[in-house]
């Protein structure tokens, strides 16, 4: 626990300016996929989420995270994740062409990264003790935003990558006691849930095996078992805090 | 007396029922049985002998003795039961009714183009399979969670290679190294990790094609079978390769 959020500080004493280069490059490529774009945008957005994915990947499990265990292992996890935005770029699987679905809750994932710091500070934490706009969880959801918002098809790899890394930020709510994960699991199950309720739609013209609606019902179900699953251990997390 | 020309076209429907009920997971004997009842149901002989890749098929008319051999490649399909079980309905249908070759072929295609379990439906199934093979072999209810996503990013990885047509053996090692590299994470938390490990891997498990070569050999198609085998053999040894690298990564060691 010590560990962690010591790894946390100095990555981000250390980070800062980059840091905060990188949350403004993202802005800006964010803005014109909405306002102007193109084709050289989508491409630099592709280049721009595969330099994030090595940047978590190097600088912070590699370089900064040295101390904790497996660090190598989550860098190699979210390189592989770097890969395949890189891949995309080169097979132009994901079109980031704008949805105009869900533009509320996309919109709310986008701000999400900076929610985070601002959590930290509400739990009494401070600088560089907190989480940062560039750390895993908070690319993840920018990830899950970025999905959201500009993919009609969305890479189905990625998107299970992010549900594991969603159900390891819960694990560390749960075993290490950091709150702010939350928010990262608390959005990945909606937008899942999104992402396969677009899919199912798009079935409804074709026939499919099991039908749209029973396929539209096991989602649900789903999808209110893992949030059940998520309020359980938010309610034990109150447990554990009321007990110290 | 069947002609030359009725003949062919009994020999090119048998072919492609046969080749596709074994590239879809079916074992040699149940679809050389189902061949020669259609035959059977069309007045003539059937003769079958297959090989991993390809189908040997003679259709002899008994009453002029007139007899077509041709070689049919078999497809690559997905295993479907529920195909395989209609199809061998259609070559009972077809004995029972004594159903003309127009017909059959219309009941077939019927049956071929029954859409396909959803893609979607099948990951999350697999991945729910999975996480309770977890719980069989003693894992905790964490373990099993990071089970089940694990199986998502592989099976998932694997559905999309697939679809882009990267060579079988490659899919199964980067599959299970994917898989086992995503419940690797198991080993920070406080639960049954290396259960977690272990059983990440097991949806690559080749099972049918283990099943239907110890079948064909027990039923005396000791080629098929012995092929069968040492398919099925290659893809677990793909599937250690994948398990291997994650485990020398995470433990510095393969135990």
């Amino acid at each position: 626990m010590e560990t962690f959020w010591n790894t946390i500080a100095d990555y981000n004493a250390a980070t800062w300016p980059a840091q905060l280069l990188l949350v403004g490059i993202g802005a800006v490529l964010t803005l014109l996929l909405y306002k102007r774009p193109s084709s050289a945008v989508r491409s630099a957005m592709k280049i721009y989420m595969a330099t994030l994915n090595f940047w978590i990947a190097g600088v912070y499990y590699l370089v900064w995270c040295r101390p904790r265990e497996y660090h190598d292992l989550l860098a190699l996890f979210w390189a592989i994740m770097g890969c395949i935005w890189l891949y995309d770029l080169a097979v132009k699987h994901a079109s980031l062409e704008r949805t105009k679905h869900h533009t509320i809750f996309a919109r709310l994932l986008f701000v999400m990264p900076l929610v985070y710091p601002l959590c930290s500070l509400a739990l009494g934490r401070s600088f560089p003790m907190i989480t940062s706009p560039v750390m895993p969880c908070s690319v993840a959801v920018f990830t899950v935003g970025l999905m959201l918002a500009f993919s009609e098809r969305i890479n189905i790899v990625l998107a299970m990558f992010l549900c594991h890394w969603a159900l390891i930020g819960l694990s560390k709510v749960y075993f290490f006691g950091i709150p702010e994960d939350y928010l990262l699991a608390c959005s990945v199950v909606p937008a899942l849930y999104l992402f396969f309720r677009e899919y199912i739609r798009s079935l409804e013209n074709r026939p499919a095996k099991p039908s749209p609606r029973v396929l539209n019902g096991l989602l649900g179900l789903l999808c209110a078992i893992i949030g059940g699953f998520f309020a359980f251990t938010l309610l034990h997390q109150f447990n554990l805090f009321t007990r110290i | 007396m069947k002609t030359r020309h009725e003949l062919t076209e009994i020999l090119d429907f048998i072919a492609e029922y046969a080749t596709y009920l074994l590239g879809s997971g079916v074992h040699t004997s149940r679809a050389i049985r189902n061949s020669q009842r259609i035959g059977e149901a069309l007045g003539v002989d059937i003769q079958l002998s297959s090989f991993q890749r390809s189908t040997i098929l003679t259709v002899r008319d008994d009453e002029s003795g007139e007899a077509i051999t041709r070689v049919v490649k078999i497809p690559s399909l997905p295993i479907s039961f529920e195909r395989n079980s209609d199809l061998s309905a259609l070559s009972w249908d077809a004995l029972d009714e004594r159903l003309p070759l127009a017909e059959i072929r219309r009941r077939y295609a019927l049956l071929i183009e029954k859409p396909r379990i959803d893609p979607i439906f099948v990951l999350v199934t697999v991945g729910l399979a999975n996480a309770s093979f977890c719980r069989l072999f003693g894992g905790d209810w964490t373990a099993m969670a990071i089970v089940f996503t694990s199986t998502l990013v592989g099976f998932a990885a694997k559905q999309r290679m697939q679809a882009h047509g990267v060579n079988h053996f490659l899919i199964f090692i980067i599959a299970a190294f994917m898989a086992s590299l995503c419940a690797s994470s198991a080993l920070r938390f406080d639960c049954t990790a290396e259960t977690a490990l272990a059983t990440s891997v097991l949806f690559l498990v080749p099972g049918v094609p283990l099943i239907n070569g110890v079948i064909d050999i027990v039923e005396g198609h000791i080629l098929i079978g012995c092929s069968r085998l040492i398919n099925a053999l290659l893809l677990i040894i793909c599937i250690a390769i994948g398990l291997a690298a994650t485990l020398l990564m995470v433990k510095d060691s393969l135990l």
